[in-house]
């Protein structure tokens, strides 16, 4: 028989296969009718839920509450553009927004990590204020005007070269680095370090006595989720044609934070599907109303008082205990076989 | 021989209060050590300072004859020294078999970290020898926090084996536990006494007599007396300290 994580992680495929399918149909279908607003929109909705899977990575599965991941995607999505001003390369933009993040989140951690709890929430949150008022206020970065004239770049993949200009194309590239980030953090909470990193939320003071170090896996955990709000920071620009030092700003920070909680946090996919919801619905809602954020308030306080896993929470279990079965089936195929 | 475990001078104080002071003992290779002592006495502070959750104001703490005072938890795990606590201390969101499994995975090589947890290897071995050995078998994917009192106290134990420590610690492990557990419990930290050294801290004194090869007995922070169980009980400054008492 699996272990229950193993089958919660099993669970949390599911939900990323419908949602990779739903995706995709979507994006054909967009294409088809020649739309452009909505795959731009889902696109932005594809890269936000980058930054919203790695402040899950630390609040889901780490135990740590961050108010400032926005930092790590505005710094990506800063050195993107700088790069792509110069240099229009999609892979040496990408690359130079994760090696940017890969530093800011180890000077961060070892800043962060000295502390825990609420005081490792403030940081966090301070952290992003003081990088986003710095940049706010220098002229060679574009102030508070931002940056500005980033050109639509090539996407070279080997076998095919796609167009960031092409919304269908673009969105299908984010889909995929998507999918590639899921499946990377998948793979390392399953290993056994990942299962340390979930045994810091669950318990961290019995951690040290297993013979574990408490902040390497912390770090660890930190810069990898600093890396990936990075890269998917990166992405922006080649989306907008502009970054501006809102990016970093907490309203960036909570929103994601809100995506995870109405998602359902710990489970990764349930991250990427908060993110487009709140996408899609601040995009429906806000064409009724501007009070729409009086709305999304609601929600959250809704999902945290009545549905403490989020939407994914109310689906989950059906889908764990089918997962059970089935396995449980296949045993017994597999014992009655034996001789 | 040299002790498998040995403290020189072991202190701490807490503001004014010596919680423990100037302890010196030593608990040799594959016997069981019990400290006992009135509540207050500081028994969980003196585990506390040598398992690394306290840093000792002074003294030494030796495990086989190597200074590792000041190590922290983890080191000191690595060293050998496993400890379980007095309040069940777990992690009550996962299952029997995970818990054992992080407790156990120490054992594989350090490169495994970067694969999938797996249903082979050394750690995979132990988690299902001890389950078979604590009778978890039906329980194996229950969460703990689903588990009885008992069951979480047995967990507890199994879970300082996982990792094949030579010096194991068990504060209190019959805490709570009804009779016939206390019993099985005692069954059960007899049978492990072949393999490991046992450092205990128990308070049914019935038990003490009956389960310890070595009694440590502390007062208000200091060593009183130690001995064999039969001339620890007939000692009269422990009578008057402690069985007076009770």
């Amino acid at each position: 028989m699996l272990d229950r994580l193993d089958i919660s992680l099993r669970a949390n495929h599911v939900l990323f296969v419908i949602l990779f399918t739903a995706a995709f149909v979507f994006g054909v279908m967009a294409s088809m009718t020649g739309d452009r607003f909505y795959l731009r929109l889902a696109t932005e909705a594809l890269i936000l839920s980058g930054l919203a899977l790695s402040i899950d990575i630390l609040l889901g599965f780490t135990g740590l509450l961050s108010l400032g991941q926005a930092l790590f995607f505005g710094v990506g999505a800063y050195v993107s553009a700088l790069v792509l001003r110069e240099v229009p390369s999609f892979w040496l933009a990408l690359g130079a927004a994760s090696g940017a993040s890969l530093v800011a989140g180890v000077v961060g951690g070892l800043i962060a990590n000295r502390v825990r709890g609420v005081y490792f929430a403030l940081i966090t949150f301070g952290m992003a204020q003081i990088v986003a008022k710095i940049i706010y206020n220098t002229r060679s970065l574009g102030a508070s005007d931002g940056l500005i004239g980033i050109p639509v770049v090539e996407i070279p993949l080997g076998f095919v070269t796609l167009s960031a200009g092409n919304p269908l194309e673009f969105f299908l590239v984010v889909l995929g680095g998507i999918t590639l980030i899921y499946a990377g953090m998948s793979y390392v909470l399953s290993s056994p370090f990942g299962r340390v990193m979930i045994a810091l939320k669950a318990n961290e003071k019995r951690v040290p006595y297993l013979g574990y170090s408490t902040w390497a896996p912390r770090m660890v955990a930190y810069v990898l989720a600093a890396v990936i709000a990075g890269t998917v920071g990166g992405l922006y620009p080649m989306l907008r044609g502009f970054v501006s030092p809102e990016l970093m700003f907490f309203s960036a920070s909570g929103d994601a934070l809100i995506m995870v909680i109405i998602g359902g946090s710990g489970t990764l996919v349930g991250a990427i599907w908060g993110a487009i919801l709140l996408v899609a619905f601040k995009s429906v809602v806000g064409s009724w109303t501007e009070h729409h954020l009086i709305i999304v308030g609601l929600m959250f306080m809704a999902a945290v008082l009545f549905m403490k896993r989020g939407l994914i929470g109310l689906v989950k279990p059906m889908i764990e205990r089918r997962l059970v079965r089935i396995e449980a089936a296949r045993e017994m195929r597999k014992e009655g076989k034996a001789p | 021989m040299t002790p498998a475990l040995e403290t020189r001078g072991l202190s701490i104080a807490f503001g004014g209060l010596k919680a423990v002071d100037a302890v010196s003992f030593s608990a040799t290779r594959n016997k069981i050590t019990t400290v006992i002592g009135p509540n207050g006495a500081g028994k969980t502070t003196l585990f506390n300072l040598i398992s690394g959750g306290l840093r000792p104001a002074s003294g030494t703490v030796m495990l086989d004859g190597r200074n590792v005072t000041g190590f922290g938890p983890a080191a000191l795990q690595g060293s050998g020294l496993a400890r379980s606590f007095q309040i069940t201390n777990l992690f009550f969101e996962l299952t029997v078999r995970e818990n054992l499994g992080l407790a156990a995975q120490t054992l594989d090589p350090v490169i495994n970290a970067f694969f999938p947890v797996g249903r082979r290897g050394r750690a995979a071995d132990k988690v299902d020898e001890l389950i078979e050995r604590f009778g978890f078998a039906a329980k194996a994917h229950e969460l703990v926090a689903a588990l009885s009192h008992g069951e979480q106290r047995r967990l507890e134990i199994a879970m300082c084996l996982a990792s094949e420590p030579q010096i194991l610690m068990l504060d209190e492990p019959t805490q709570g536990m009804s009779h016939g557990d206390t019993e099985e419990t005692a069954r059960l930290i007899r049978s492990l006494s072949t393999e490991v050294t046992v450092l205990l801290i128990e308070h049914d004194i019935g038990l003490v007599m009956s389960l310890s090869d070595h009694v440590v007995v502390m007062h208000q922070g200091r060593k009183l007396s130690e001995g064999a169980p039969a001339e620890v009980r007939s000692d009269p400054a422990v009578q008057a300290a402690y069985f007076g008492h009770g």
